[in-house]
């Protein structure tokens, strides 16, 4: 380590928000022009919002890979040489839960599910079944690289059980489901918990980085479908009972 | 707007401060490492902080609704094919712009020494993305239930995860992250919606989400057929 390096990679993270945020920007204009014709205030106001949350994105970006990135590492190349692998479950879990609770785009994905569905999905619940899952499946990860079993082994099982359990769920919860799955894997756990992966991976004797690092996200991908499914079916019963009575 | 970014500045300390502490924790136990990491540490959440303040106000003001306009006057210009051409372009242009993208393309250059250039493995993913867009847009209009499409896109999934090069497995679905991306997520959520509101048919709910998590199958099918095609 080399001192304290806060601007380090800066570069290449604005390259990057710039090149996403482009697209969308210039297409928004396109169908300005042609088709939507909004007032002039709603374009400046749209424009000002955008700008604001890439320049937002560069800091958390840049703020994400000198602080979590680095850190992930080490606290990863720390679990690989602890005494009790067991503790790796629960550590897991922890991190996994923590990290995506702070994931940006799933409280935009729980925000905008409270307001689609006018209050009756609340936004706390959707949050906490998303962490659950991820929570779970990290620390499940943890002990797939301790032991070694093929990511295959857990991801198979994972999408056969989806496919099975969203024939139970109603459509609301298996559509929001879906979502899930895509917002969890964003810019914390993509750093965090990969380098927390590739970090444990590193420090583990026999252990190839790119094979038992690797596969984390996947993993993290699959999981939270399955918990908010799984809540959608306690939503059920719980109507279903509360109408019985 | 300040009103709006102080309200914003609880809501990001309530949803990062967890992790910050539990790292702090772990950090005087027993990972203890160097002072100027931590340090370092203690800066970048300081920049999370308020790049998520800025970002989640940026988002309210601008992403949010620059989706919902677009998604509620697609349906008006009438035709499916316009709808659907505009959905592809949208994947497809968000998708080529990510940063991750570029980094899975040149990981599976790099396994494949060149046999998988990283400009098929770009546009493959981008096409594949786009697609995937267009057809969860397509079922919103034409309103059938998306557990269908799901369970064909995850057989799909199982069946070519056993057919293809082992080594291309892991990568394809670490592919399925990249499709969605921080600025990404916001507007094609809103896109849905916003859609959905001006149908007007059944739930906004389960017509309005879905979109986003659907596209992200696109590139583990995508990257999973290019293995067996080139190997």
């Amino acid at each position: 380590m080399n001192g304290i390096d806060i601007l380090n990679g800066l570069q290449e993270t604005a390259l990057g928000v710039i090149e996403a945020v482009l697209p969308l920007a210039i297409f928004f204009l396109i169908f300005q022009v042609l088709w939507l014709k909004l007032p002039r205030d709603y374009v400046t106001g749209i424009l000002k919002g955008t700008f604001l949350a890439a320049c937002g994105l560069l800091l958390f970006l840049q703020g994400v890979h000198i602080s979590f990135l680095p850190f992930g590492r080490i606290i990863g190349e720390a679990f690989g040489n602890i005494g009790h692998k067991w503790l790796l479950g629960p550590f897991g879990f922890v991190l996994g839960f923590f990290t995506t609770w702070g994931e940006p785009a799933v409280r935009v994905l729980a925000e905008q599910v409270e307001e689609a569905s006018t209050g009756s999905i609340r936004k706390t619940a959707v949050l906490v079944a998303i962490c659950l899952g991820v929570g779970f499946i990290v620390g499940l990860g943890m002990f797939r690289i301790v032991y070694e079993i093929p990511l295959l082994y857990i991801l198979i099982p994972a999408y056969a059980l989806v496919i099975v359990i969203m024939w139970f769920s109603d459509e609301e919860f298996l559509s929001i489901a879906v979502d899930a799955g895509g917002v969890a894997t964003g810019p914390m756990a993509n750093t965090f918990l990969l380098a927390l992966a590739l970090g444990m991976a590193s420090s583990m004797e026999g252990r190839d980085p790119i094979v038992h690092g690797l596969g984390m996200v996947a993993l993290i991908a699959v999981a939270p479908v399955i918990s908010v499914i799984a809540l959608g079916l306690v939503f059920k019963t719980k109507m279903e009972g509360g109408a019985n009575e | 707007m300040l009103r709006l970014m102080r309200d914003k500045f609880f809501e990001v300390l309530q949803s990062v401060m967890p992790l910050i502490l539990t790292i702090c924790i772990l950090q005087f136990t027993f990972v203890k490492a160097p002072a100027e990491l931590f340090i370092q540490m203690a800066i970048g959440s300081v920049f999370v902080i308020v790049g998520l303040v800025l970002f989640f106000t940026g988002i309210d003001i601008g992403l949010l609704p620059m989706g919902r306009f677009i998604g509620a006057q697609l349906p008006m210009k009438g035709s499916l094919i316009f709808i659907a051409a505009v959905s592809f372009i949208i994947g497809f242009a968000t998708t080529a712009a990510e940063p991750d993208v570029l980094v899975l393309s040149s990981q599976i250059d790099g396994i494949t020494n060149g046999t998988v250039t990283r400009a098929t493995v770009l546009y493959s993913i981008a096409i594949g993305v786009g697609l995937f867009v267009a057809a969860a847009m397509l079922r919103i209009l034409l309103g059938f239930s998306i557990a269908y499409m799901l369970t064909a896109a995850y057989v799909l999934v199982i069946v070519l995860s056993f057919l293809a090069p082992p080594s291309f497995v892991p990568f394809a679905y670490d592919g399925g992250s990249v499709s969605t991306g921080a600025l990404t997520a916001p507007v094609v959520i809103a896109l849905a919606l916003g859609l959905s509101s001006v149908l007007a048919r059944r739930s906004a709910v389960s017509d309005g989400f879905g979109l986003l998590g659907f596209a992200s199958v696109g590139p583990i099918i995508v990257i999973l057929i290019l293995g067996m095609i080139f190997y």
